[in-house]
């Protein structure tokens, strides 16, 4: 745990260097708020201990000022539009730019997994294997946290509509993660409504 | 000589599939010493099980120019080519699934290079072509394009055509039914025309005239 603090406290002093050097920039979408949470949600199938992890990472890279305890960390993540108990009202840019930090270091540190889910080189049942799991993961935090009567969420719960969803969170948290990551997924989510 | 071979850096990248080298020297016109990579000289790119890429400064740049922005899309979705025109390098969806790298050679006679690439594969040379251009160490600008978010038009791409089509179509072709089905009905039937009235003229008595 000591060399993985160390690798954070590193990280943390860039991350503290890149966030004095942005310019101020605006809010994230609805959309993107929903997207946000949910890849948050994929860390968390992914990694069984990925809350607590989220609230440490978030003390490890400077945020504790934004996020004093996992209850702000959380209501936060309430934005999303689909989650059952869901805020109203923007969230900083500043938060949001901590929660996309906190996303690829997560990313980055979970990367062996996710490589292991997107490579088309492991035999075909132990790849099989591993998606059922993280999909069985993934359904039990979705039925647990969002609302079940929105269309997106059921379709997220379906064994086979939410395949390529999945499959999609999959790729762009590999494709996120790292401090490289951070611009490219602020400027998906900024992405607008098709 | 001697003094070059003791300046000469060399970055190395690694990721389960892919291993990027970057051979250089520190640019000492511009004060740069140590460990600074100023000029590169030289770059390769390996991975198991496929041939071996090398090329020169504007072959690493001409790669960041293509892999960057088609990552940057994918993570929302959008699955489109992506080349720079003079380029010797192109990226894009493959028909079977994955992705497909395209290098053209500098050489003569030498057939272009494609390569197929799985997500975890796209993934790792991602990552190696961060790390080189967030690595401290090297100390020249590498012009990449900024990521920005996606306008809707561009979001759209994300939908198969056939299936983009498909409501607007249908749309039509309902109205153009309805429209048809409309004009096959049979007229309401007219009402009886009522006798035409006698004209006033006749029915006023010739003395009231003025």
């Amino acid at each position: 745990m000591d060399g993985a603090a160390g690798i954070i406290a590193v990280m943390a002093k860039d991350i503290s260097d890149a966030a004095i050097q942005e310019p101020s920039s605006r809010a994230l979408p609805r959309r993107g708020l929903e997207r946000l949470d949910l890849m948050l949600l994929c860390m968390e199938a992914l990694d069984l201990n990925g809350g607590e992890a989220m609230v440490w990472l978030s003390e490890q890279l400077g945020y504790g000022s934004l996020f004093p305890n996992r209850v702000e960390l959380w209501k936060r993540r309430c934005h999303n539009p689909l989650r059952r108990t869901c805020r109203r009202g923007e969230v900083p840019a500043s938060e949001t730019d901590a929660l996309i930090r906190i996303l690829c270091v997560m990313a980055d540190r979970l990367y062996p997994m996710l490589r292991s889910l997107l490579s088309s080189n492991e035999p075909e049942e132990v790849a099989r294997e591993r998606w059922a799991l993280f999909q069985q993961r993934l359904g039990e935090l979705v039925q647990e946290r969002m609302n079940p009567r929105r269309s997106g969420v059921q379709k997220l719960l379906d064994p086979s509509d939410g395949a390529a969803q999945r499959l999609q969170l999959v790729r762009g948290l590999s494709l996120c993660a790292g401090h490289g990551g951070f611009d490219r997924i602020k400027a998906s989510l900024m992405d607008a409504v098709a | 000589m001697v003094q070059s071979a003791a300046m000469k850096q060399r970055l190395v990248f690694d990721q389960l599939s892919c291993r990027l080298q970057v051979d250089g020297l520190p640019d000492v016109s511009v004060g740069q010493s140590g460990t600074a990579l100023g000029i590169i000289t030289g770059w390769s790119l390996q991975w198991v099980g496929r041939p071996l890429l090398e090329g020169r400064r504007e072959h690493l740049q001409a790669l960041m120019q293509v892999v960057f922005p088609y990552a940057r899309h994918l993570i929302s979705g959008v699955r489109r080519d992506f080349s720079v025109a003079g380029e010797p390098v192109d990226i894009g969806p493959h028909a079977e699934g994955g992705h497909r790298l395209l290098l053209r050679s500098s050489q003569p006679d030498t057939p272009p290079l494609e390569m197929r690439l799985d997500d975890a594969e796209l993934a790792d040379l991602v990552r190696v072509l961060d790390q080189l251009r967030l690595d401290p160490r090297l100390q020249l600008p590498l012009a990449v394009p900024e990521p920005e978010p996606l306008g809707p038009r561009e979001l759209l791409e994300r939908i198969p055509l056939r299936r983009r089509l498909t409501a607007p179509l249908g749309g039509a072709a309902v109205l153009a039914v309805s429209a048809a089905l409309v004009l096959l009905l049979p007229p309401p039937p007219q009402p009886p025309l009522a006798p035409p009235a006698a004209p006033a003229s006749e029915a006023t008595p010739a003395g009231s005239r003025p």
